[in-house]
């Protein structure tokens, strides 16, 4: 059944109310949705090196680096309130976290400007491009 | 690997992780309702794709998600199993609008836009006219008519291939500028790869293949004549199947509605047509490599129910 009709609200009044989150970008799926102690033992054991972070996950290396979002452009986790019962009804999500920056994670591989993410970033750039307005 | 592991299917989805363009989450004005996300119909798949109006309806934004298999995020303390990144950014209305523009040319003769821009399937697609830009950005697509006070337009494939060349031209320009390869980079040991000089075809047929997914297939093939763009001969696949990434042909699998956004991977599949030293370059093992043009691919797919 289709829904093209329902609309999802964002309610940017909560955006005031927020706290910024640290954000990490991991190289595996996590079958899991909810708290985790993270600070205590996934941050505290991350070791900055020159050109790279590195920190230990399960047994295994990971190397990393903290990106910025692209200029003009800020990080949001949007989280749903009070979910409908069916896709017809119209959704509300709010701002629960804001960040700027966040650290992506190889297994591995030390950063690189070919990662994924680092080419996300160039995405405004090209979309600007794409949709602005022609100057003419 | 070819194989994938079995997972389990993403549940309960309610949190996603977005990067968004600042004028969008501003402060509404008085009187200005929040912004609101919308599923409109993507010209390009002719299917149901999620975008954003800003408040006001006066901006309309893209909403892509960038995918890679298997990520999570940590957030503060806590897991999120569904490692999206989902990007929202400005989008030019006029090609949401120019499908149903070239729709109502069937019949050859001026309208009124607003007679024309409806769908039953899509009824949020009548604010795409409340957009700034849309009103007066019409007149790259179509002809326009004054009589009395009104405003009729005709659709024009002539002067929408003008106004696609141009957006290629911006395209082009801003491709020169940024870090993405359009040829087929070399990676050296280091595993950096390395922006080598790109011919100014391997450029436009680039930046063709971003424009192309906001266009219809047929508009796609008339701006390749438009652009001069040689056909491809012998289309090859560049790399060895099994290196190739999980491109966003699929639907993102979610049951989940909310999780019909745009493209999930910026992912682009390489150029067909490969000059000599591709082809050599094709023979090489290129284990571990992946393709640089395969992170851009504004390939649009999406799901429909």
């Amino acid at each position: 059944m289709s829904s093209n009709c329902s609309v999802t609200t964002l309610q940017l009044d909560s955006i005031g109310q927020t706290e910024p989150a640290t954000v990490h970008l991991l190289p595996c799926e996590i079958e899991h949705d909810g708290p985790a102690e993270v600070s205590r033992f996934f941050t505290a054991t991350i070791k900055d090196r020159k050109h790279e972070k590195t920190v230990s996950f399960r047994g295994r290396g990971l190397k990393g680096q903290e990106v910025s979002c692209p200029q003009g452009y800020t990080g949001l986790v949007l989280s749903e309130v009070n979910k409908p019962g069916s896709d017809q009804e119209d959704r509300t999500v709010k701002v629960s976290s804001v960040f700027h920056n966040l650290t992506y994670w190889n297994l591995e591989t030390p950063p690189n400007s070919d990662d994924g993410i680092v080419m996300a970033m160039a995405w405004p750039d090209l979309a600007e491009a794409i949709h602005g307005p022609l100057d003419d | 690997m070819t194989t994938k592991k079995k997972r389990t299917p993403h549940s309960q989805n309610d949190r996603w992780v977005v990067i968004v363009a600042d004028p969008a989450v501003e402060t509404p004005k008085k009187d200005e309702s929040d912004p609101v996300f919308v599923r409109l119909r993507n010209p390009s798949t002719d299917e149901a794709s999620l975008y954003l109006f800003g408040s006001g309806d006066v901006q309309l934004y893209e909403v892509k998600a960038f995918n890679e298999d298997f990520h999570s995020w940590f957030i503060g303390q806590a897991v999120q199993r569904d490692g999206r990144l989902l990007y929202v950014t400005p989008m030019d209305p006029l090609y949401l609008l120019l499908p149903y523009l070239i729709k109502a040319s069937e019949e050859g003769k001026f309208q009124p836009v607003d007679q024309v821009v409806i769908d039953e399937e899509f009824p949020a697609c009548s604010r795409l006219l409340s957009c700034t830009r849309s009103l007066a950005s019409l007149h790259y697509v179509a002809e326009e008519k004054d009589v009395g006070s009104r405003k009729f337009h005709r659709y024009s494939q002539e002067k929408t291939l003008q106004w696609l060349k141009k957006k290629v031209e911006r395209t082009v320009t801003a491709l020169r500028r940024s870090t993405v390869s359009v040829g087929e980079g070399v990676k050296s040991t280091t595993y950096i790869r390395v922006k080598q000089e790109a011919r100014e075809e391997d450029y436009v047929r680039y930046a063709h293949g971003l424009i192309s997914e906001y266009i219809s297939e047929d508009l796609s093939r008339a701006l390749q004549t438009h652009l001069q763009l040689p056909e491809l001969s012998s289309p090859k696949e560049v790399e060895p199947p099994s290196k190739k990434r999980k491109l966003s042909d699929k639907p993102v699998e979610s049951a989940e509605d909310y999780t019909k956004f745009n493209s999930s991977d910026f992912a682009r599949k390489p150029p067909k047509k490969m000059s000599a030293a591709q082809k050599t370059l094709a023979k090489v093992d290129k284990t571990g490599m992946k393709s640089m043009s395969a992170f851009f691919s504004p390939k649009v797919k999406d799901e429909k129910k």
